[in-house]
């Protein structure tokens, strides 16, 4: 053996440092401890889990958050309205296009200007777009979870269809940094919406196989039915939002309840609840969330009114002084802005209320006392995604 | 394998050697944020198919890796664990950054939580610039990669200057 | 906004106002109702908890949004967007609250929302410097034990009664609270914000002999 160099001993007294310090955070008296992450394919990401283990069964469940704490609070302090724009699109990377949505319609409630109608429609079927986008990615990859690849090779393949529809407007796969205080930065394409309508067609015959290939699977229902029961209270008192709630047999959704000035109103579509509250129901309702979205794009695309796409605004964008709340209802739940402005070219404070932080503080309460493999099954169906965690 | 840390390796030897490295390439999938989606889309899906290129993207653990992809926001409270995983990893190992924040903080340059970059923690190879990449940009990385192992001289291994995807 | 169509009355928020005054006395001290839109009401820190409950048990707000701190001390460092070579602009250090008013540089706030009324409110309470905590909602509702943490990391503001008030993001030796308004983002301070950084002089701007002078000696190498 030749010596180890010196960057190799350092490197060797580092990962040693590093490790002491974990081990002595969660030190245990009793039972195992079980450590998942920060780095494991069931976490989407790097959420960490620790569980304390009695045998095959969890006693105590712990997320450990913050592997991907970006400190957006803060820098949209030091960021202009337009800046903002660009770097919310990141919190929940999968459906980005949804994440800017409230936050330009906390602005513009501030300022008082209200987008043209055509604009509205086209954040609407953008919005519902990404959350395509978002929620079949997910339908794939819980079927992974529970040792079904092929799915997720369907998801990855159909998504990618809603990505270049996305990306034929936008410019961007994900991250379009597309929606204008006042308006969008642009129109639709020629020919896409004919395009649109039938990837949605297509997106609907993806629905159709999931749940062929998914939902109707023994495998998969000996896993998630009955595991990892949320009720209805305890989801509301954790502010569990999204499918997960409507999976617990609450009716609500901001896009029928909130009104907020898009197109949801204008079309026909169905809010699906479920009242198991397990994780079966969790995926189900997301399932059907995704047909409805297609059912939504489809006739806004159909009804699309005329007109320009922008609203006057001024050059550079400064906004009144006041206190403004928006939440929409995005793939993940409920995400909203709680923006303060003191008439400065940016924010002065701006709360960002992202609907996973909410989902997965659950997971302390619902995994005591189940057994290991159903933490993977719960954690998938509870769906997270580690930008709209951490921020 | 004494011949290859005294750096005396016969010619044609590190050929074969390096032409077979280039094509069995198991790449372990770091995947941190936004860049990690990217990355699954050119690693684990039909349409961009990374295995046509000789790499095999599914190792079960670091330690039987040749190449890692760290893909996205490298922060303050992850250094730790990315020094750990290269550590771990076997010699010859490679390491691709991907995304600006990898590559240097990208929009969280300001940011009090967010490494400016990865290159702080462990040396890389290829940088993938871009936010996020596209697929192919990945793709592109990974083939220049495998161009500079083919031409590789083992003892020499570190001495290059970084590879950049335009 | 001043501009706001004229004030009609808006009955479910007058409610929730009424029923809030009608439990907590005169320890609600501030309110505004946008009719419409939106409602903030400002409660006595004592009243802190005991807000939460008749929210909770009263008034069935039961769907917890979000639980949140605000330092309205304004930035020291303006947005360090100015250029180094400009002179900053002085900063006022004045304390200027928002909606519902309040008293000291530090306030928490909650939003809760009522589903079978469709109508949510938030509340606020001010922090008094001195004794920088107040009481923990966690009981309450239990989505409030994560935002009580992540608070408490972010602006040093303690929940009294709190089960685990443990750091939830930052590595356990990060120093300082990152939210509040006197937390230098260094990497700003070190190198401004690059959209501004180009106030190099222009090449009319009186030193061409210079320029000229460089472009010779490069041309001799
Ligand atoms: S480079 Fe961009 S896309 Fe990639 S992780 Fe960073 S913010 Fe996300």
């Amino acid at each position: 053996m030749t010596a180890i160099s010196d960057r190799q001993k350092l490197a060797y007294v580092n990962a040693q440092a590093a490790d002491g310090r974990v081990n002595l955070e969660f030190e245990t008296e009793e039972g195992m401890t079980l450590n998942m992450g920060p780095q494991h394919p069931a976490t989407h990401g790097t959420l960490r889990i620790v569980a304390k283990l009695d045998g095959e069964q969890v006693i105590h469940c712990e997320p450990v958050m913050g592997y991907m704490h970006r400190g957006y609070e803060k820098l949209l302090e030091v960021r202009t309205y337009p800046q903002v724009n660009t770097l919310v699109n990141r919190i929940d990377w999968l459906g980005s296009f949804t994440n800017e949505v409230p936050f330009i319609l906390a602005s513009e409630k501030l300022m008082g200007v209200e987008a043209p109608p055509r604009a509205q429609w086209i954040r609407t079927i953008l919005f519902e777009l990404g959350r395509i986008a978002n929620i079949s990615l997910f339908l794939g990859d819980t079927a992974l979870h529970m040792g079904g690849m092929t799915a997720a090779f369907y998801a990855f393949r159909d998504r990618e269809f809603v990505l270049n529809q996305i990306e034929a407007v936008t410019g961007g796969r994900f991250h379009p940094n597309f929606d204008r205080i006042g308006g969008l930065k642009d129109d639709f394409p020629k020919g896409w919406i004919a395009d649109t309508k039938a990837v949605m067609a297509r997106l609907r015959d993806f629905c159709d196989e999931i749940e062929d290939l998914v939902v109707g699977n023994e495998i998969f229902q000996a896993r998630t039915r009955g595991i990892g029961i949320i009720p209805g209270d305890i989801a509301q008192s954790y502010g569990l939002s999204g499918a997960n709630l409507r999976a617990s047999g609450v009716d609500w959704d901001l896009r029928r309840d909130v009104p907020v000035g898009l197109a949801w109103d204008q079309c026909d579509w169905t809010v699906w609840t479920h009242p198991d509250g397990d994780s079966f129901s969790r995926y189900w309702v997301r399932l059907q969330e995704v047909r409805e979205a297609t059912k939504i794009v489809d006739q806004l695309c159909d009804g699309l009114p005329s007109g320009p796409i922008m609203a006057k605004v001024p050059r550079i964008i400064k906004v009144p002084e006041g206190e403004a709340w928006v939440a929409t209802e995005n793939p993940l739940g409920e995400m909203g802005y709680y923006v303060v402005s003191k008439g400065d070219l940016g924010p002065f404070r701006v709360k960002i209320r992202t609907a996973s932080f909410n989902n997965i503080s659950v997971i302390p309460w619902v995994t005591r006392g189940v057994y290991v493999p159903d933490v993977i099954s719960i954690l998938a169906s509870l769906y997270f995604i580690l930008g709209d965690i951490d921020r | 394998m004494g011949l290859v840390e005294s750096g005396k390796m016969p010619k044609p030897l590190t050929n074969l050697l390096n032409i077979s490295r280039r094509y069995s390439i198991w790449i372990f999938q770091w995947g941190l944020a936004c860049c990690a989606i990217e990355m699954g889309a050119a690693l684990g899906s039909p349409r961009y198919d990374v295995m046509r290129l000789g790499v095999i993207p599914l190792p079960a653990s670091p330690r039987q890796a040749d190449l890692v992809c760290i893909s996205g926001t490298v922060t303050d409270k992850m250094v730790p664990a990315i020094r750990r995983l290269y550590d771990q990893m076997p010699d010859p190992k490679y390491v691709i950054s991907m995304g600006s924040c990898a590559n240097c903080g990208g929009p969280y340059w300001d940011s009090y939580s967010v490494t400016k970059g990865v290159d702080q923690i462990i040396p890389v190879d290829v940088y993938v610039p871009g936010c996020p990449p596209r697929p192919e940009a990945l793709l592109e990385g990974i083939v220049l990669l495998q161009e500079r192992i083919r031409h590789e001289d083992m003892a020499e291994r570190w001495k290059g200057d970084p590879i950049v995807v335009t | 906004m001043s501009d706001a169509p004229a004030p009609e009355t808006d009955e479910r928020r007058d409610r929730l106002v009424e029923v809030l005054r009608s439990e907590l006395g005169d320890r609600v001290v501030d309110s505004l109702v946008k009719p419409g839109d939106d409602v903030w009401v400002r409660v006595a820190t004592d009243a802190w908890q005991e807000t939460g409950r008749v929210l909770r048990d009263a008034l069935r707000c039961n769907f917890f949004d979000f639980l949140s701190a605000i330092d309205w001390l304004p930035s020291p460092f303006g947005k360090s967007e100015d250029s180094p070579l400009d002179q900053r602009p002085a900063l006022s250090t004045d304390i200027v609250t928002g909606y519902a008013g309040g008293e000291t540089r530090f306030q928490v706030f909650a939003r809760v929302t009522s589903l079978p009324e469709r109508v949510s409110i938030t509340v606020k309470a001010d922090v008094p410097l001195e004794d920088l905590a107040v009481d923990t909602w966690s009981a309450i509702y239990s989505g409030a034990n994560w935002h009580e943490r992540e608070i408490h990391e972010m602006y040093g503001i303690g929940f009294r009664g709190h089960p685990y008030l443990a750091h939830i993001y930052l590595p356990g030796d990060f120093e300082g609270h990152p939210l509040r308004k006197d937390f230098p983002l260094l990497a700003r301070h070190v190198k401004p914000w690059p959209g501004i950084v180009d106030v190099e002089p222009m090449p009319d701007e009186g030193d061409d002999a210079e320029a000229e002078g460089d472009a010779a000696a490069e041309g001799a190498e």
